[in-house]
Formats: C-alpha cells, structure tokens, sequence
C-alpha cells in the first residue's frame, strides 16, 4: 500500500512537471527548423505560472459548463497519469492501469473541451469542437484498436502489466511487431496532440484550427489549466510509446538510484522524442481537411493487421 | 517423340524464316499441322496409350490428350489451308503489313506447338506454361491486323487470361505443397495423382480445383471469364477466330477435365461437380441472353461458342459414364461447326469488308458456298440432324433431364435462344437483297473454299456414322478418367 | 545476429508493408512513382526470401531470391520505366477512382475475407503460420484484381498484374517450392507476357504507324522481309 501510495505522488508530480518541459522541446525544435532564436526551453512553465496566477474571465453568456471544464479537464488528466507509470511500476498493484479506462478519461476530457467550445456561443469555438468531434468519431475507433492490439499483444488490458512485460530484455526481438504498432501510435500521438498535418497549435485565427479553437473563450487560470491538461495528455501518450518501445533504464522496483535513473533516462528519451515530434511536424505541411481520415485509416490498417497475426499468426 | 515434335516444329519455323513466297511458308505450315494429325491418327490406330516420354515422365500420350490433339490439329490444318487466300486478301486492303505476314506464320506454327504441347505434358505446372504461351501467341496473331481496335481486344485477353491463371497458380502450388504433405514427395504429375488422389485432403483438393477452375475457366471462356472472348474472337482475322474457338476453349476444357477427373475421386467430387453446374448454367444463360442483340457476326459466333461452353462444362459436371462420353463427341462436333461459321463469316468479311450485319447486300449471290457453308454451320450448331452435333447434345440433354427437370427446361431455354437468334440474325443477313448495289464480288480463293467444303462434309459424316475407333477412344478416356 | 525466433515475425512485418504497398498502388497517380512503389514491393519480397532462407539455408530460396532481384527489382520496372519515357504519360487520371480511405477498408476487407476462408483449412494446415502468411499473400493478388479493374491505364494494368504476380511468389515461397526449372519457365513466360503487353500500351497510345516500325525489329528478329 506504501509503495502505491509514493508511486501515485511521484508519478502525478512527475507527470505535472515534465510536461510543459516537453512542450517547450517540441516549440524550441520547430524554432531551430525554421531558423529562429526559439522561446527559452523553460517558457512553457513562466507562462503556466503567469497564467494560473491572473484572473478569469468569462464570457456572460455562458454557463457553468465553460467553469467546470478546466477543473475537469486537469483532474481527469491526473487521474489518467495514475495509470500511467513514467518512472517505475509498483509490484503486484492491478488497483490502475486499466488501459480502456485511461482512455475514456482522456475522451471525457475532450468531451468537455468541445462542451466548453460550444458554450460561449462563438463561432470559432462551435467551429473547433464541430470539427474535434468529427474527427474523433473516426479516430476513437482507431485508438481503441490499437490499444487493443497491444492487450492482444501482452495478453493483458492492464498498463503495469504490459509495462513490466516490455521493460524484459529484448521485447523488440521477440515481437518485432510491435514496430507496426508503434508507428500506429506515433500517428494517434500527432492526431491527439494537435500537431501539424492534423491541427495546427501555433496560430489562433486560422480557419484549418481545432484544438486552439475550442480554447479560445478561456482565460487567465482557466487557460493555464486547459493547456496544462493538453501538456500532461501528450506526456501520457509519448510515455506509452517511450516506456514500449525503448524501455531501456525503466525501473520496475522502488529505490531511490533505480528511480533517479529512470527519471533521467526518460527525461532524456522523451526529449528524443519531442525532437522527433518537432522536426516531424516541421518537414511535414498541414494536411487538407478531408484528406485526414487517411492518416487515421492508415493506423487503423496496421493496428488492424497487427492483431490479425498477433492473434491467429 | 517428342524430339520429333521438336524437331519438326523447329524445322517448319526454320523453314518459313528462310522460304520467301507466301506459297511455300503456307505449304510447310500446312505439313506442320498435317504431321500432328497424322501422329494423333497413328497413335490412335497402331500406338498401345497411355505412353510417357522422359525419365521423370513429363510427358506423355493417353486417350484424352490424343483425342484432343486430332481435332485440334484438323482445325488447324483448315485453318492454314483457308489462311493463305485470306492474307492474300488481307495485305491487298493495307489490313495487314506484307512484312508481318512471316510473323503471321511463324506465331501460327508456335501456336499450334505450344497447343500440341499442352495435349502432351504430363504435369499439371507444365501444362499451366503452354496454356500461357498460347496466350501469349493468340495474342500476337490478334494484334498484327492493322488496326487500334485490335490492340484492346489483345490487351484485353491477355490480362483476363493470364491474370486469371496466375490464381490457377496458386491453386497448383497449394495442391503441390498438399501431395509433399500427404505423398511424401510433392507431385503434379498427373498419372501420379490420378493414382493416388483419394491420399489428397478432401478440403485441399476443394480449394485448389477452385483456383484452378479460374484460370483454365478464363481460357476456356467461363463466365464471368468470358468477357474477352466476343472482343478477340470478332477482332481477329477469320482463321485465327476459328482457332480461338475451336482450339484454345478447348485446351481450357481439356485441363478442367484433367483436374476434376483428380478431384472427383476424393470425397470434395461433389462440391467440385456443383461448381462445374453452377458455373456451366451461368455461362448458357449469360451467352444466350447476350447472342440475342447481336450485331456483328463473329461476335454473334463467338457468344454462341461461349453458350457451348457452358452445355460442355455442365455435362462434365454431371459425371455420369455417358454424359462424359457424350461431352468429348460434343466437343469435337461444335468445333468443326465453330470453325466453320468462322471461316464463312471470314469470306463475308473479305466480301463487305466489316462484321456489321448493315454492310451485308446480296450475299447468296454473291457468295454462293459460303451462304450453304453459314446455313450448314447454323443448323449444324443448334444441334439439328443429320449433323454430328445431332446425336451428343440429344444425349447430354437426355442426361441433363434424368438429374433434374427444371435444368432440363432452363438449358432447353437457353438453346431456344440461342437457336431463335441465329435464325433472327441469318434471315435478316440473307434476306437484305438490293439489285442496285454494285458491290464488286470477292473471288474466294480454291484452297478456301476447300476447306470450307471439307468442314462441311467432316461435319455431315460425323453426323451420319461415328468411326468405331473415335468412339472406342472416346470410351477409353472414360475408363481412363475413372468416371 | 537476431535470435532466430524473430525471423518469421520479421516475415509478418514484411508482409504486412507488401500489402500496404499495395494499397498505395490503388491509389497513387503518378506512373513513374508507381514503378517505384512496385520496385519497392519486390525488394521486400527478395527480402522476405533472403529471411526465409537464413534459417535452414536452402539454395534454392537463395536462387529464388537472387532471381527476383535481378527480374523483378532490375530487369522489369526498367522496361516499364522505359515505355513510359517513350509514351509520355505521367499521370494515370482516368480511372474509376477509390478514394485512399476506400482502398485501406477495401483491403482491410479483403484480407478479412480471405483469412475467413483459408481459415477452414486449418485442420488440414502443417504449420499454423501459414494461415497468415498466405492469406496475406491471396489478398495481395486480390487486390492486384482490383488495380486492374479499376483502373483503365495500360502501364497501371500491367503493374497490377505485376502485384498478383508478386502475391503468387509470395505463396509459393510460404507454401512449397517448385521446381526450379519450372520456376524459371515461368518467369520466362512472364517476362514475354510483360514485353509483349509494353508494346501494346506503346500501341495505344501512339498511331498505328509508330507502333508497327515498333514492332519490326520482333518481325526482324523472327526473319520477316525488309
């Protein structure tokens, strides 16, 4: 119980924590491809403190729907890192980690992110969330199989479990599939993100936007909040990815030096990854609308496959 | 033998490279054809079958394949005799480059090697190679005419053949991996698996007749296969048409028979005869139906050559002693009444110049033996006495009506017709008399009307008596195919 | 050195690129890139037989692959590349067009349907892999089928033809090796098929003139008159 208890606290602080840093990797890369100076890698956290720290404002035609969104947003948030361990995986715990679970904690903080857009009544929100709803119609699907494919592949829905399991030596030898999978889920960590071929997160005022639009009527420690949740969602998605893919250094026991490493070897391989993210979303243009479903069906073809031989193979 | 064959045919094409006059090119294409008729006679007569032929039996001669092999080489030996007047005619109207008339002959000669070959070879993979060749060259013939129309209809049959027999492949290897699983060493021999087929798993044997089904399906113009089977046969120049039909569905024909002979004697025999019905009603229907809005004679032709297709194919599925007896007379009879519509399409064709039916004026006048040889074909295709298509398709009708009566009334439908559109189409092509047309006469050549005229009597006396030794042979095959 | 183990799951990854590879050839409308994709097809295929090969080093799978390389990867795409620089073309427009997305769930479907039907086999199957393995391979010509219907260029048609093709290898090499000679008949035939087919897309496309002073070197070749 002990164990658990510490494994909650670090993994939500740490999740908390890394998360803007990631972030302000991603935008410093961006920066770097297109020639500039960039923000300071450490920009994200002034803003999300100057942010939290001034007053809201809300629009008068809203409802309680626009408040309540960012605290359930952040909550569910935190709640879904519980289930994702970045640092280590207590023993012998099937208390968290249910995979379909932390999905539908990451879609019920979307639902309410289009809720919200739609509340104020404007047209950039209503557009945003009409757009982020349609689009998710065609890409929960894809999510959920491909987490599928996943349980299929360790033989269990439990993210401890698969965790555990891939952090074995040699995950990537004996099942090489995993590679089909992984690429799947690099497509669905763009796509949920709001990264470029799918949404564009610089602009506000671009009619190809979604994610920016919903959040466009939140201000001060609303705002801060909504990009915090949107920053700990990508942490939570690179780490499934990480801790499967690479899981070199990831700690499956509770000790302060095997944790220590672990932090440093995912702050180090997230980077890595952010850096992929970055110079991925630079060399590729904004896809047209309607050709975005390809993306996801082409996710959704390997995921699909994947369990095919996994299963029956 | 079969480096005899070779060595024939290899001479013949030698040959044509260095002769210069269309004569003598014509002449040894015509003693090629003789020769494989003449092998097939001798081994009928004097040969003991079945005979093979290299150590690990590749090759070799039984019943079926020199049965199949002396119609095929009879049509051809008319077909070269027809052809020389009809190239003739064909270079003098720029429809054909002088200089291509060599290819013409030497593709002609490959064409009838690789159908003798396919008789001769003795596994199934092999047999898949010539089936392909004859594609292959098929093809060529159809493309040399001048024309853009000709290119499609090439193209056209050489991705539906082969594509479909790339799946009739697939269906070889499963059968080949099946047969190293169950034999202990892989086989596609077809002696060896005639021998030992109830060892192949039922299942397998289903699923690999299946695929082969396509692709000897394609070439022997099964629907849905059958889509390039009007384009071809009405692009091609008339003798290649009558080769097309008469030969090449018949070689399609031949390996389906080979291989449900195999499948049949495992306990998937019945799902394999249901296909073969199925598939046989599918084609009488489609072809009969498509003959009615006919325009243009070879295809018209050609629909009809589908529609037997299908009668064929549903006799080889019922699997009785006679209904296979019957099928191989069939097969031998609606070939030479095939060939013969061809050929006589082909003089009206040099005549009006076009297949459409609105070109045609005063054509018993003017072409007086092809109008007999065209009235003789029609009666002779719809199965009416005294011609030798008379007596097989009363009798695979009779073995259609003891399995069922509704398909004894469907096929009866569909010959209807069929029957009613010849008549339809041929009254209304003789009837279209106009005194003031100046529509200068063609003068068919000696040797075209020779062959026309040998195809009518070959079909008379077939029809009159059947030879003991034809149907001694035909008898064989059954017991050969364990029937 | 990989344990062993992997190979044939390395197999699966191969094949299930091959397939998509395919998907991108319904879809793709540049020709030469088109080529390009089904050069690509067939290096995986040479490496699927190279993997096959490395465990129980059977000659013939090294025969087989160095075969492919040499026709498939070199000798082929260069004709097909060559008749498209002679014709001209570099888009394939003018066809019944599947949308990219159709094209995955069509193919999607079909693997579908073909694994539902191979697996009634499995009673009879040596080796349970080969369920996948040549289900993946069927569905590959299946949809090799379905370039060639509906698409309407010849040059696409012949690559189409090319991938059911390359679905046949496939099988034969998962499922039993023929022959080798008659492996090469066969790939003989093919390569006559594929020449013979070029010229006639060369036929289309050009007046009947051109296309026959094409087709003179074959007649001089064979001893036709000057």
């Amino acid at each position: 119980m002990n164990e658990l208890l510490i494994y909650s606290v670090l993994n939500i602080l740490a999740v908390i924590l890394i998360s803007p840093f990631f972030m302000g990797v991603i935008k410093k890369i961006k920066a770097w491809c297109q020639g500039r100076e960039g923000q300071p890698l450490l920009q994200q956290y002034y803003n999300l403190i100057k942010l939290l720290r001034k007053e809201s404002v809300v629009s008068s035609t809203s409802s309680w729907i626009t408040r309540a969104t960012p605290y359930v947003n952040v909550a569910a948030l935190i709640t879904a890192a519980l289930f994702v361990p970045v640092l280590f995986v207590p023993s012998g715990s099937t208390l968290f980690g249910n995979l379909i679970l932390m999905l539908y904690l990451l879609a019920l903080a979307k639902f309410f992110m289009a809720l919200a857009g739609l509340d104020a009544g404007s047209t950039f929100g209503g557009m945003g969330s009409s757009r982020e709803m349609a689009f998710s119609a065609i890409l929960e699907p894809v999510i959920i199989i491909i987490f599928l494919a996943l349980a299929f592949m360790f033989k269990t829905p439990n993210l401890f479990e698969i965790f555990r399991q891939a952090s074995a030596v040699g995950i990537l030898y004996a099942k090489p599939l995993l590679i089909l999978l992984m690429v799947s889920l690099f497509i669905v960590l763009i796509a949920e993100t709001s990264r470029v071929p799918v949404d564009n997160p610089e602009t506000h005022l671009e009619l190809t936007m979604i994610h920016e639009g919903m959040v466009l009527e939140q201000s001060g420690k609303y705002l801060g909040m909504m990009e915090l949740s949107h920053a700990m969602k990508q942490t939570l998605l690179m780490a499934v990815l990480i801790n499967i893919l690479v899981p070199i250094g990831f700690s499956t026991a509770l000790s302060f030096y095997s944790i220590a490493i672990s932090f440093a070897a995912f702050m180090a391989k997230g980077t890595a990854l952010a850096a992929v993210i970055g110079i991925f979303e630079s060399s590729i243009a904004k896809l047209r609308l309607f050709r975005l479903p390809v993306m996801f069906m082409v996710a959704f073809f390997l995921a699909f496959l994947t369990i095919i031989l996994e299963v029956y193979g | 033998m079969m480096l005899l064959s070779i060595l024939v045919g290899v001479s013949a094409i030698l040959l044509i490279i260095f002769l210069r006059s269309n004569k003598s090119i014509n002449l040894v294409s015509l003693l090629h054809a003789l020769y494989y008729a003449g092998l097939s006679i001798y081994q009928m007569y004097a040969g003991s079958l079945p005979q093979y032929y290299l150590e690990n039996k590749y090759f070799f001669i039984d019943s079926l394949g020199i049965y199949e092999l002396l119609i095929a080489s009879v049509i051809f030996f008319l077909s070269i005799l027809y052809l020389e007047g009809y190239i003739k005619s064909l270079v003098e109207h720029e429809e054909l480059n002088p200089k291509f008339v060599k290819l013409f002959y030497i593709c002609m000669n490959l064409l009838l090697m690789s159908v003798a070959f396919s008789f001769f070879s003795n596994n199934l993979a092999l047999f898949w190679i010539f089936l392909e060749l004859t594609t292959i060259f098929s093809a060529i013939l159809i493309v040399i005419l001048n024309a853009v129309e000709n290119i499609y209809a090439a193209l056209k049959y050489l991705f539906i053949a082969s594509t479909c027999m790339l799946f009739s492949f697939v269906g070889l290897i499963l059968l080949y991996a099946f047969t190293k699983h169950n034999f202990g060493a892989g086989t596609l021999n077809w002696s060896e698996l005639m021998s030992s087929a109830s060892l192949i798993t039922p299942r397998i044997a289903a699923y690999s007749f299946m695929f082969i089904f396509i692709g000897f399906g394609a070439k022997a113009a099964i629907a849905p296969f059958h889509t390039w089977v009007p384009h071809a046969h009405s692009k091609a120049p008339s003798a290649v048409s009558a080769i097309l039909s008469a030969v090449i569905l018949n070689v399609g024909i031949y390996g389906i028979i080979r291989t449900f002979a195999v499948v049949r004697q495992t306990s998937s025999g019945q799902i394999a005869s249901n296909m073969l019905i199925i598939f046989g009603f599918f084609t009488l229907g489609i072809a009969s139906l498509s003959m009615l809005q006919q325009k243009n004679v070879k295809k018209l032709i050609a629909f009809s050559s589908i529609e037997h297709m299908g009668t064929i194919l549903i006799a080889i599925g019922l699997a009785t002693k006679a209904s296979v007896f019957w099928v191989l007379i069939y097969i031998m009879a609606s070939a030479l009444a095939k060939s013969l519509l061809f050929l006589c399409a082909g003089i009206a064709n040099r005549q009006y110049m076009s297949n459409d039916i609105d070109s045609v004026r005063n054509f018993i006048k003017l072409q007086p033996l092809a109008s007999v040889g065209i009235i003789v074909g029609v009666l002779a295709i719809s199965g009416l006495p005294p011609f030798a298509l008379f007596m097989p398709k009363l009798l695979v009708l009779i073995q259609i009506s003891k399995f069922s009566v509704l398909m004894l009334i469907i096929a009866l439908l569909s010959i209807l017709i069929s029957t009613g559109s010849f008549a339809l189409f041929f009254t209304k092509f003789f009837s279209s008399v106009d005194e003031a047309s100046s529509i200068h006469k063609y003068n068919t050549p000696a040797k075209m009307k020779a062959s026309i005229i040998i195809l009518i009597i070959l079909l008379a006396l077939l029809g009159i008596f059947l030879p003991d030794r034809l149907a001694d042979i035909a008898g064989n095959i059954v017991a050969e195919l364990k029937i | 050195m990989m344990p062993p183990l992997a190979l044939p799951e390395i197999n699966k990854i191969l094949l299930v690129l091959i397939l998509f590879l395919a998907v991108l050839i319904i879809t793709v409308k540049d020709l030469l890139f088109l080529n390009f994709l089904y050069r690509i097809q067939s290096f995986f295929i040479v490496l699927v037989s190279l993997a096959l090969y490395a465990p129980d080093r059977k000659t013939s799978l090294l025969a087989v692959a160095s075969i492919t390389l040499l026709s498939k990867v070199i000798i082929i795409p260069s004709i097909i590349k060559n008749a498209q620089n002679k014709l001209k073309i570099k888009r394939d427009v003018e066809f019944h067009y599947l949308t990219p997305i159709s094209s995955i769930l069509v193919s999607i479907a079909v693997f579908f349907a073909v694994y539902l039907s191979f697996s009634r086999l499995i009673t009879e199957l040596p080796d349970k892999t080969f369920l996948i393995t040549g289900s993946l391979s069927v569905s590959l010509m299946f949809m090799g089928m379905i370039i060639i219907f509906t698409r309407q260029q010849t040059i696409t048609n012949i690559i189409g033809f090319l991938t059911i093709e390359n679905g046949v290898l496939l099988f034969s090499l998962f499922m039993a090796e023929l022959p080798l000679i008659v492996e090469v008949l066969i790939l003989l035939d093919l390569v006559m098929l594929i020449v013979l087919a070029s010229l006639l897309a060369f036929g289309i496309d050009s007046n009947i003139e051109e296309f026959h002073k094409k087709l003179q070197p074959l007649s001089k070749f064979l001893g036709g008159q000057k």
